[in-house]
């Protein structure tokens, strides 16, 4: 039993243990694998030590999100990190935001940043159709997501769990567009025509690319992803005679009673710096939002595309609003 | 009557079980009224009730197929003259120490669609409830094959071999081997289907939909409601319930011995003809199980992921290792007082077994959002920002490995001793420690080895609290999984697996060995 006790004690000595006065607590809901790469970059550079909390693919952007509102009376996490605009607002709502206008988004288009500084955007992604070339000929190519409801396309086509990730955004960003009928109309719409409700974009992107559906809805990461790896995947920007693509920037924001604030706002001037907006672009084919950062080859700037005009305040909110309608419409 | 010091070292105990596991769910029960409403309307849709019974028959099918897997291979390793059993049995019980969504990663490398034996058949056939159920089959039923061959090892030879004399070995393995492992078979069946039912990582990886999955979708939902995510639970509780009643029914005061490997030296009954058919297939189980390990070796080797380890891995491995082996000594320690407590049937520890066993069937998602509403606060935050309450929350998960495993071991123990040493004067405090420790020495520390393989194969209940940076390596994995390198994520698996295998080579130097008769 010494023998036990002995090694208990040894191991709980481990490098584990140890705590970093100079530290940053970043929550994000950026893949880990490209978003830990820029926190080394950040430890680098800055000599501040990051601990982060990453999503899991299932509960991509609300995992974290929901942790930090379970975390509300007691603060942990200096900064926020969401894959999409919309998150942060539902911070903002709660009061969970603390102001800030860092230096480096001085040349992020206006747009694009909270005029009272509680959040700003950056390195963005599209709502893609996914189609698989093999089973669509050219004239068939679905145009609109309204294709997921063309019955030519009857069980052949997947969206991601509306309750989660880019999807609910996208949802919601249908409602504020088309209004609640409308909206509403397409969702049953989708139902009535079998289409395939999976757990994340990632899944709508293994089953466009290995033929399971003809087409499906997910993220342009996904449809970079599926070109590199050789899929027979065309990537469609939807609705570009009508009501446009719906884009996506990553966002950040300084957490309001957050342990380390003056680190938080050091991490957050760092995120929102060119370079970062550059790497997204090379490492995770995130469309930057300033006109002189590069992008890949096969990548599409933002002003290359027409882009669903949608308040993202209004669709957060609108996010909310629709959930127990949502959660039906899924069954839960 | 409980005497004082007895009642105070079993208080003790009961506080480390009652802070860990029944203060965050008695948080949870009292946002359920908040929730009103909503939670009345969950439970009264058909949608989780026909998940829940979707989800209880994929566990019974798993359990099924793990149950047949392993009682012939159990009696097969225990009682025949299979060649190379031990080696066997090490092979094929090594996979039910891994997470496994490690292992469905592998089938993955495997079966998927780009993997190495992968074709759209095996790869629909993965991503299915088929998938589902053999992989969890595959990974439990070295539960049952263990517990089934250490019980017939424990037993009493003259009857058994006062039935050779007479009877043929199939007669032998029907009338007298298997009747005498039914409690150690019945209580491997009960586990198997805790730990299928409760499983996470696996359905969520093969998106089959499963009970737990939708509690945790629950949680991670864009209205965060655990008041309604506890509801949802609620249906959970009549089968823990059940499970424990079957428990305390059939398995009981039954003796059977977890940690006994007196018998492998008894004479085996020989299998004659069958020998190298029922080897043939005895081995290929077992590689059946290792096999998926290969694959995310290969892949690793074949993408370069070994290289690229040294800048992924990160902290992972030490906080696994550390949190794993602290939390397991907390575990023995409280298992020790409890489980000693439970096998002399006494009121108070038998309940806080009952507390335990609850807590190991409740979605773990849960008890994970109750541990943050309860240690999130100014004055334990010390504790909750560090891998404190990775413990805590282990603790709270697997107490139930320590109380039930030493309170097997303790029925195998003579009352006697204890009952002498008390009839002498000494008292509790004493008798734990200088009879009912060293007595059950062995099987305490392979209750101990247990809860360490234990809390580093868990993933699902520290993925929704872990500290910041300080993530254990499942963790890591899972989150990595998402988009990650495959030969990266399958880099990380294989060394969460020599982790593992580390971890138990050294603790089989550290148990105690049985001394020779």
């Amino acid at each position: 039993m010494k023998r036990i006790v002995l090694l208990a004690a040894l191991v709980s000595l481990n490098p584990a243990c140890k705590r970093t006065a100079r530290e940053v607590v970043v929550y994000t809901s950026v893949d880990q694998v490209f978003s830990e790469p820029l926190f080394k970059e950040f430890e680098r550079q800055s000599g501040i030590t990051v601990r982060a909390v990453f999503d899991t693919e299932e509960t991509k952007s609300t995992g974290v999100l929901n942790r930090l509102i379970a975390e509300a009376p007691h603060p942990q996490a200096d900064v926020f990190w969401a894959n999409d605009p919309v998150r942060p607002f539902l911070l903002v709502k709660r009061s969970l935001v603390e102001p800030y206008r860092s230096p480096s988004a001085s040349d992020i288009p206006a747009t694009f940043r909270a005029a009272d500084g509680t959040w700003t955007e950056f390195a963005a992604r599209a709502r893609v159709l996914l189609v698989n070339k093999k089973r669509v000929s050219p004239g068939e190519m679905p145009r609109s997501i309204r294709d997921l409801a063309n019955p030519r396309w009857k069980g052949e086509t997947a969206i991601a769990n509306p309750l989660f990730g880019t999807t609910t955004m996208h949802v919601a960003a249908l409602f504020t567009t088309w209004g609640e009928e409308e909206a509403r109309a397409f969702l049953t719409a989708l139902k009535a025509n079998d289409v395939r409700i999976v757990s994340s974009n990632g899944e709508v992107k293994r089953l466009v690319a290995t033929s399971e559906v003809v087409f499906g809805l997910a993220d342009t990461d996904d449809g970079y992803e599926a070109l590199k790896e050789g899929a027979p995947v065309d990537v469609v920007y939807p609705d570009q005679e009508g009501m446009g693509a719906l884009v996506m920037p990553t966002s950040a924001v300084l957490v309001k009673g957050g342990p380390h604030p003056d680190t938080g706002r050091k991490l957050v001037d760092y995120l929102l710096t060119p370079d970062v907006e550059r790497r997204m672009a090379d490492s995770a084919a995130h469309m930057p939002l300033r006109p002189e950062v590069p992008v890949p080859q096969g990548l599409k700037r933002v002003s290359e595309i027409k882009a669903m005009q949608v308040d993202y305040a209004r669709v957060a909110t609108e996010m909310e609003r629709i959930q127990p309608w949502l959660r039906q419409w899924v069954g839960l | 009557m409980l005497h004082r010091e007895q009642m105070l070292v079993l208080a003790a105990a009961g506080a480390i079980v009652l802070l860990s596991s029944a203060l965050p769910l008695g948080r949870l029960l009292t946002e359920i009224p908040g929730a009103g409403a909503a939670a009345l309307r969950i439970l009264s849709a058909p949608r989780p009730w026909l998940l829940l019974i979707r989800s209880l028959m994929l566990a019974t099918a798993a359990t099924a197929c793990a149950v047949a897997i392993g009682v012939p291979l159990g009696l097969l390793i225990a009682r025949t003259d299979l060649p190379a059993r031990r080696f066997l049995w090490m092979l094929h019980a090594f996979p039910m120490f891994l997470p496994p969504f490690l292992l469905a990663l592998g089938w993955f490398q495997l079966l998927g669609r780009e993997g190495f034996l992968g074709s759209e058949v095996t790869d629909r056939l993965l991503f299915s409830e088929v998938g589902l159920v053999v992989i969890l089959a595959l990974t439990f039923s070295p539960v049952v094959t263990s517990m089934v061959a250490l019980a017939l090892l424990g037993m009493d030879a003259s009857l058994e071999e006062a039935a050779r004399v007479a009877a043929g070995p199939w007669r032998v393995a029907t009338r007298i081997l298997l009747p005498a492992a039914r409690p150690a078979l019945v209580l491997a069946t009960i586990v198997v289907f805790a730990l299928s039912v409760s499983e996470l990582g696996v359905p969520m990886f093969l998106r089959v939909d499963v009970f737990p999955a939708a509690v945790f979708a629950r949680l991670g939902g864009i209205q965060y409601e655990p008041g309604e995510a506890f509801a949802l639970v609620l249906p959970l509780m009549p089968i823990a319930f059940g499970l424990l009643y079957i428990e305390r029914r059939l398995v009981g005061a039954g003796s059977f011995a977890v940690a006994g490997l007196r018998g492998m030296s008894r004479a085996p009954i020989p299998l004659s003809g069958w020998r190298p058919t029922l080897a043939a297939a005895s081995w290929s189980v077992a590689a059946a199980g290792a096999l998926p390990l290969a694959a995310l070796a290969l892949r690793a080797a074949r993408g370069g992921g070994f290289g690229q380890l040294p800048q992924w891995i990160g902290q992972a491995p030490w906080t696994s290792l550390g949190t794993a082996t602290v939390a397991a000594t907390v575990i023995a320690a409280v298992g020790l007082v409890v489980g000693h407590g439970a096998a002399r049937r006494l009121r108070g520890a038998s309940m806080l077994d009952a507390l335990a066993v609850l807590t190991f069937v409740t979605p773990a998602s849960v008890l994970g959002v109750g541990l943050i509403a309860v240690w999130n606060r100014p004055e334990t935050s010390a504790l909750y920002t560090s891998v404190a309450i990775l413990v805590i929350g282990y603790t709270a998960r697997y107490a139930v490995v320590g109380t039930r495993a030493v309170a097997s071991v303790v029925l195998q123990s003579a009352v006697h001793l204890e009952e002498a040493a008390a009839a002498a004067g000494a008292r509790f405090w004493r008798r734990l420690i200088w009879i009912i420790l060293p007595v059950n020495l062995r099987g305490i520390a392979a209750a101990w080895l247990l809860a360490v393989v234990f809390c580093l194969r868990d993933f699902e209940t520290a993925v929704l609290y872990y500290p910041p940076g300080r993530e254990p390596l499942p963790v890591r994995i899972f989150t990595l999984e998402a988009n990650g390198p495959p030969a990266v994520v399958a880099a990380l698996a294989v060394a969460h697996v020599l982790m593992t295998a580390l971890v138990l080579g050294a603790g089989g130097l550290l148990v105690p060995h049985r001394r020779p008769e």
